[in-house]
């Protein structure tokens, strides 16, 4: 089993993830369309006044995520960094990464990744616990929106068991190694593909929220 | 549509000092499509209006509500119960909501948030440009959609006048000559003949206020004889 | 991508407007629905459309930026991701196999429940209005249309009892 699921199975979910994350982004670049960077009259650009100059910050601050939401902005961002940084600078995974493939990136040392798992784990109850509780994400929820979390999360809690060695150690790793694969092949197919999405849509495209100037747009 | 500018901070200011309570109305129209008088720019809005009267020593609240539109009476309906308990308004809406505000709460000082600037269309994000004067008569089917009121700086009705150079008008070098524009789309199109006719003085309407009743709506409303 | 999303924010359908036969039924119902011109035009922006309803996570950020909701004392049946997930996201789920009484209830979505101001904002830079407005021309297809106060049928129109807003000039 072990072998099966760090041998065929891993080359499968390498491949799936990879040429899914590609074909979306591949996708993405295939309903937009350039756009060039127009001239405008300088005599229209409207300039801030001295006062409203003072208050620019503040008022960038107010009209950002983290102004608008910030229990939420910044749970968010904590969970996604920890998220990211877990698996790719764990110690056991850059063992296992060049146990079997030679590379690997460097490793945080093990406290720190023990801490910002149960960072993600508790990240993912927090947006559990909101998406039952509160109203308004009910509303736009179902099944469908529980179970990427748990698919989301599964990995975390059962890399953190298997690490502190909570039931059988060889069984818990299979497991853990499963839900890893489940949740990166989700990833191109289902709403965990805002990964990719994000950046594109919010860095590439143009629009009132795009960081920076946003060159591309929708060619539908 | 209606492009509005938001007024600088210190002018706006200066109207609402000595108000204790303020309700500054957004509207969802035209100048929330525009970036100028929205929800967000009420907030905003509010957030500088505070701290900054509150610089000056005034301790003046700053409430913000929009409504869908303020052109029209159903909509402005809405505000009726909150606006007594403020001493005064202010409106991010166009001219024309801004003054229907007014009218609905004539006890009411209402103080303009922005300046309604043109009718124009929405070239790029937060990129505006004047395309209509309202000038009442309207000749677009001549010129090959170009309008010679708006983009002829002399408004010109009977083609270009002699100071264009290399295309573009003797006014403003980047400004392309409208009437070369209109006899190159017109070439294009096969109606160069349309800048044959020629167009008489204009009646210039629009320069009293303007009403419009149409047709099938008058039986609605009992006739004022008038001049 | 589920069921369609949860049920007290979603309007209710009598069961008249669903069967055939009531005599009350207002004429539009016996319209068939022309499924095959909606399914060319969700075909027609198929993928950007369905790319951007997939990338929605359901986090309701797109709520306060939507100043309908805000002053509507912030039901959550006005969220922009709600309006946009029961009208276009149910007519890319159906296949563009709905009934006319389904497209009565995206009509109080996309026409009543949003002035298409185009600010609402979404984290991921989904463009909701555009998704809002393509749901539109879709209704419009079938002949749905938004109305305006003093439109001949609308609400307020027929609690003023006048059965006939306009009168035609031939009348006079």
């Amino acid at each position: 089993m072990y072998d099966l699921v760090f041998g065929p199975l891993m080359w499968l979910t390498t491949l799936i993830f990879i040429g899914g994350v590609g074909y979306r982004a591949y996708q993405l670049v295939q309903l937009t369309k350039k756009k060039d960077r127009a001239r405008c009259p300088a005599t229209a650009i409207r300039e801030d006044s001295p006062e409203e100059r003072k208050f620019r910050p503040i008022v960038r601050l107010q009209n950002s995520v983290l102004g608008q939401h910030p229990i939420m902005a910044i749970v968010s961002f904590v969970f996604h960094v920890c998220l990211f940084a877990v698996p790719v600078l764990c110690l056991g995974h850059n063992e296992t990464l060049y146990q079997f493939w030679g590379i690997c990136f460097f490793s945080l040392p093990d406290a720190l990744i023990n801490i910002m798992t149960i960072i993600v784990l508790v990240g993912g109850l927090f947006f559990f616990l909101r998406r039952m509780a509160v109203p308004r994400v009910r509303a736009v929820s179902s099944t469908y929106d529980h179970l990427i979390l748990l698919i989301t999360i599964a990995p975390f809690m059962t890399g953190f068991f298997a690490y502190h060695q909570w039931g059988d150690p060889r069984t818990m790793i299979i497991i853990h190694a499963l839900t890893g694969q489940l949740m990166l092949i989700s990833i191109p197919f289902t709403k965990l593909g805002h990964m990719v999405f994000f950046f594109f849509a919010r860095c590439l495209l143009g629009s009132e929220f795009s960081f920076g100037r946003g060159a591309r747009e929708w060619a539908t | 549509m209606i492009i509005a500018e938001i007024k600088h901070l210190e002018e706006v200011k200066q109207m609402l000092e000595g108000y204790g309570k303020v309700l500054n109305v957004g509207c969802g129209g035209c100048v929330a499509v525009c970036l100028a008088g929205g929800q967000k720019e009420v907030d905003t809005l509010n957030t500088q209006l505070t701290a900054s009267l509150r610089t000056d020593g005034e301790a003046t609240q700053i409430d913000g509500f929009t409504v869908e539109r303020q052109c029209e009476v159903p909509f402005l309906a809405e505000l009726d119960e909150m606006v007594e308990q403020y001493d005064a308004l202010l409106s991010m809406a166009c001219g024309a909501g801004i003054q229907f505000l007014a009218e609905r709460y004539p006890h009411k000082p209402v103080f303009p948030g922005v300046n309604s600037v043109f009718v124009g269309v929405n070239k790029d994000v937060g990129w505006y440009e004047q395309r209509c004067k309202c000038c009442g008569e309207c000749v677009l089917a001549t010129t090959a959609g170009i309008c010679p009121v708006t983009m002829c700086a002399k408004s010109l009705f009977n083609g270009p006048c002699g100071g264009p150079q290399d295309g573009h008008c003797e006014v403003d070098k980047d400004t392309p000559c409208a009437w070369i524009q209109i006899c190159e789309r017109l070439t294009a199109q096969g109606r160069l003949d349309n800048i044959l006719e020629v167009h008489g003085p204009r009646e210039w309407e629009g320069q009293t206020q303007s009403s419009l009743v149409l047709e099938q709506y008058k039986h609605r409303y009992a006739k004022d004889e008038g001049e | 991508m589920g069921n369609l999303r949860n049920a007290p924010y979603k309007i209710h359908v009598s069961d008249e407007a669903l069967t055939e036969e009531t005599d009350s039924m207002p004429k539009d119902a016996e319209i068939p629905v022309d499924r095959d011109k909606i399914k060319a035009m969700l075909k027609r922006k198929k993928g950007r459309m369905k790319m951007c309803l997939a990338a929605c996570a359901g986090c309701t950020l797109c709520a306060e930026s939507c100043f309908l909701f805000m002053g509507n004392e912030q039901d959550p049946g006005y969220m922009p991701a709600y309006k946009v997930l029961n009208s276009l996201g149910v007519l890319y789920r159906k296949g563009g196999k709905v009934s006319r009484a389904q497209l009565e209830e995206m009509r109080e979505l996309v026409f009543k429940r949003c002035a298409l101001c185009g600010r609402c904002y979404c984290p991921f830079g989904i463009d909701l209005p555009n998704m809002l407005s393509f749901a539109r021309s879709i209704l419009r297809s079938q002949g749905i249309y938004g109305m305006y106060p003093h439109s001949v049928g609308s609400p307020e129109a027929e609690a003023l009892g006048e059965e006939d807003n306009v009168r035609p000039p031939s009348a006079e």
